[in-house]
Formats: structure tokens, sequence, C-alpha cells
């Protein structure tokens, strides 16, 4: 068990956005989570990495007590994290994005951290656009330089919040197969998606969060054909037919 | 005429304000730089310092600031040369001006980018260097260079604790040759040459320095408007 959440509370204010959030994720597993909007999919991603602190319960990830203030920066070590709005560092160019963390987290060389950028750059098949800013690249581009720049801290586990839903329709393939390819490899990841298609071909399990709580999960196809939950249907029918 | 005689003065008084306003602006922009991180940090003293130096700054005289400095701090044993001085109270000055340009900077930052830093593991310092200042930078650059601007127009108050910059020796030459409108012209144009080339020097620092390059185009304008002056002073359409 690489991450173990454990009966966690969050509140915003009075709202109370993840009420009893139970969840044990395999190394290699890749977990998607579906839901409403405001349903608490991303604030549930978001304490995973300690984005949000949480109001009480646990979590566990690979060893770090993220629950825990003082050990909890130890967290970014071991989990990456993609951005609906890719949050690339604008005055950088792709290949800079990508050795920041190398150099003044992992304390790389420029030699070696370039190495490893590039590395990272030509696995999201963008090699030749390491010199590029990011307003000189597409958004799927620039979706997978961001992708390129959290692997390349060597993360062991990969969260994506909604990361093809400010692409255009034609822009989605191309990330989600760098994400379908890193599946493949065995990378453990928890994405929140509205892509059906990536859930059902490439999803270990299928979560449905419902107002903070986790309603029903299961393999693909069992979420999917015959999802057991009345809300898990009725969400369902809305997505798949629009 | 009698007043271009003097067009030596004028230079070294020209001289005078340019470093006087190049030394202000590069300490008040330090100061300005150290005020908005105080006024942002979590820690109460240090915002309070900024916030009292930001208010009282901006809500008193310039020129009441420059005698504070300058008649009042002999009383207490500072003895400062007219040019220090100066140099001094316009630094103070601008440094609260700049540090209100530099905060609204900084918050203009999206919290995307600190989410992403902190995501990467980046620590405080890393981030606000490598992350947001060179954002901030961009945002702030226009409005930071017309304060150095300002700057260079506040030289001027120096000339009543009788330094000889450009207005001090205007007024000199004035008193000398009682040509009072050609006295004050042709100081009114060194400042007017000075301030231009500081604007085409920073639209094109502009150009080269943030990426996308940064286009100031109010600066281009004032500049076409000068040449325009110019040509027609020079006898031009
Ligand atoms: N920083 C915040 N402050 C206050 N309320 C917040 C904050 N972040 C999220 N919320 C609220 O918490 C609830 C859950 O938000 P969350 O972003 O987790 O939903 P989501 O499932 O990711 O929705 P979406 O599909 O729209 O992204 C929403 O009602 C939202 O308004
Ligand atoms: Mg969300």
């Amino acid at each position: 068990m690489i991450v173990d959440v454990k009966d966690v509370r969050k509140s915003f204010g009075d709202v109370e956005v993840l009420k009893g959030i139970d969840l044990s994720v395999e190394k290699g597993e890749v977990i998607v989570i579906i839901g409403a909007s405001g349903s608490g999919k991303s604030t549930l991603l978001r304490t995973i990495n300690n984005l949000e602190t949480i109001d009480s319960g646990e979590i566990w990830v690979d060893g770090t007590a993220v629950h825990d203030p003082k050990a909890a920066h130890n967290v970014h070590r071991d989990v990456g994290m993609v951005f609906q709005q890719f949050n690339l560092f604008p005055h950088l160019t792709a290949l800079k994005n990508v050795t920041l963390a190398l150099r003044r987290v992992k304390r790389m060389s420029k030699d070696e951290a370039e190495k490893v950028a590039m590395e990272a750059l030509a696995k999201v098949g963008l090699a030749e656009k390491a010199g590029n800013y990011p307003q000189q690249l597409s958004g799927g581009q620039q979706q997978r330089v961001a992708i390129a720049r959290a692997l390349a801290m060597a993360p062991k586990i990969m969260l994506f919040d909604e990361a093809t839903s400010a692409l255009d329709p034609e822009l989605v393939g191309e990330v989600t197969k760098v994400m379908r390819d890193l599946a493949q490899e065995g990378m453990t990841m928890l994405v929140v998606t509205h892509e059906m298609g990536f859930a059902r071909d490439t999803a270990d399990r299928v979560l449905f969060v419902d107002s903070g709580v986790i309603v029903e999960q299961g393999a693909p196809e069992q979420i999917f054909t015959a999802p057991s939950n009345p809300r898990t249907q009725q969400f369902l029918h809305r997505v798949l037919e629009a | 005429m009698e007043v271009l005689a003097y067009f030596p003065d004028y230079l070294s008084g020209l001289w005078i304000t340019t470093t006087a306003s190049l030394l202000s602006f590069a300490a008040a922009l330090v100061l300005g730089v150290i005020t908005a991180v105080f006024r942002r940090s979590g820690i109460w003293p240090l915002k309070v310092i900024g916030a009292v130096y930001v208010e009282v700054i901006r809500n008193t005289p310039s020129l009441v600031q420059i005698f504070l400095i300058f008649f009042g701090l002999p009383s207490i044993g500072i003895h400062l040369p007219a040019f220090e001085a100066g140099v001094i109270a316009l630094a103070i000055n601008g440094g609260a001006y700049l540090a209100e340009i530099i905060r609204a900077g900084l918050t203009k930052v999206p919290s995307g980018q600190f989410e992403a830093a902190r995501t990467l593991g980046l620590g405080r310092t890393d981030t606000f260097f490598h992350v947001v200042f060179p954002q901030a930078a961009r945002y702030v650059y226009p409005p930071v260079i017309n304060e150095f601007i300002q700057i260079i127009l506040a030289t001027s108050l120096l000339s009543t604790v009788a330094l000889n910059e450009l207005t001090g020796t205007a007024l000199v030459v004035n008193s000398l040759t009682f040509q009072t409108l050609v006295a004050f012209a042709v100081a009114l144009v060194l400042y007017l040459i000075l301030t231009n080339v500081v604007s085409f020097a920073a639209a094109w620092l502009g150009r080269r320095m943030f990426h996308p390059p940064l286009q100031l185009r109010q600066e281009r304008q004032h500049g076409k408007t000068l040449l325009k002056r110019l040509t027609i002073m020079a006898g031009g359409r």
C-alpha cells in the first residue's frame, strides 16, 4: 500500500467538503476519480500532497505522515502533480521549467539536470521544444511539459487534476496518450477526469465521489456497466448521454 | 546669448541630476522590495514597520522630508552634504512608492504558480527568487520605470538645499544673467532629453529582458512626441 487515506474530513468554513474519506492505493494502481462539480474531487487530491491541510483523519504516503505538519513537507519528494491550468512558469523555457526543481531541490549540477530534463521532455515527445517558452507552445504541449516537469523529479505517485479539461478537444488525445503510457509503465496514478474513455481503458479502479463521500468504487467495467448506487447511475447517465 | 556661456555649468548640473537620480532610484528599489516583502510576510512587527513607513512617506510633502534630513539631522549630530542628504531623502521617498507598486505586482502572480512550486518541493526562498519575483518584475516594470522618471523630476527639489543640480544651476544662471526665460528653458530641455533617454533605454531593455518581449507603448508615443517637438524647435514641420 503506497497511499492510505483514513477517515479524512475537511471543511472550508462551515461547509464540509470531505466527509470521512477512506482510500487505499496499491503501488502501480491507476485510480480514476469521477463525480459532479463541487463534489470534492480536487480537494481529495490536494490533501494527499498537502496543498490542503485536513481537519481530522490520517494520510500516509509511502511512509510519510501527511497529516502531521512536521512531516508533511516530505510528501513532495514522492508525489508529482499536474494541474488543469498547467501552471508552467511563463518566464522560463520548457527546459528551465523542468530543470529548476532538479537544480534547487535535488541539487543536481547544470549538466546533470539538463540531461534528466531532456530525457523527461523526450518521454512526452517534446525534446525539440526544449527552448520554447510556454506561450510559444500549444495547450497540449504545455500540459506535456508540465507532466515532464513532474516526472523529472522521479515521483512514486502522480496526481492529475482534470489535466485535459482546459484543452481544445483535438489536443486532449496527445495528453491522455502520455498518461496511458505512464500507466503502462507502472506509475501509481490518481486521476480526476471527465474523460470516460480514459477511465474505461486505463483505470484499475474507478471511484465515484458525491458530496464529499466515496459513494461507489470498483473496476471500470463494473462501474460503467452495472453501477449499484442510484447516484452513480444518475451521474453516469448524465455524463455518457451528453 | 549670454546664457549659453554657462552651458558647461548646465552640463555639470545635468551630471549631478543624473547621478543623484540613479543612486536614489537604485536605493529606492532595494528599499521598495524589502518593504514589499515585509508587508507580505506573516510577521506582524515587519508588517507594521512597512505600513507605517509607506503611510508616513506617502502622506507628507517630499520637500519637508528633504528638509528634515538636510536641516534636521545636524541638530542630532548627523551632518550630511547636500548631495548625500538629497539622495537619502529621495531614496526613502521613492522606496515607499515603489513598495506599493511591487506589492501590487507580487499579488498579481497567480496562486497556481505557488502551488506548482510547492508541489515540486521548492522552498520559500527559491519560490520567491526563481518563480514569483521574475514574474512580478514583468508586471511592475512599467510603473517602476515611471517612478524612476518621477525621481528624476523630484531631484529638482534638491536645489532648495543648495545643490547645484540642473534646477540649481538654472537658478544661479538666472541670477547672474537675468535672462529668466532662457535660463529655465535650457534646464527644461535638458530634463526632457534626460527623461526621454531613460524612457527609450527602459523600452529597449524591456524588449530584451522579458519573454515575451515587453512593449512599453506609452513610452514610445512619449518619445515620438518629443521627436516632433524637437523637429519643430529645429524649425522643421
Ligand atoms: N479554498 C477553498 N475555499 C472555500 N471553498 C472551497 C475551496 N476550495 C474548494 N472549495 C469548495 O469545496 C467544494 C469542493 O470543491 P472541489 O474543488 O474539491 O470540487 P471538485 O469535485 O474538484 O469540483 P470540479 O469538478 O468543479 O473541479 C466546492 O463546493 C468548492 O466551492
Ligand atoms: Mg476540481
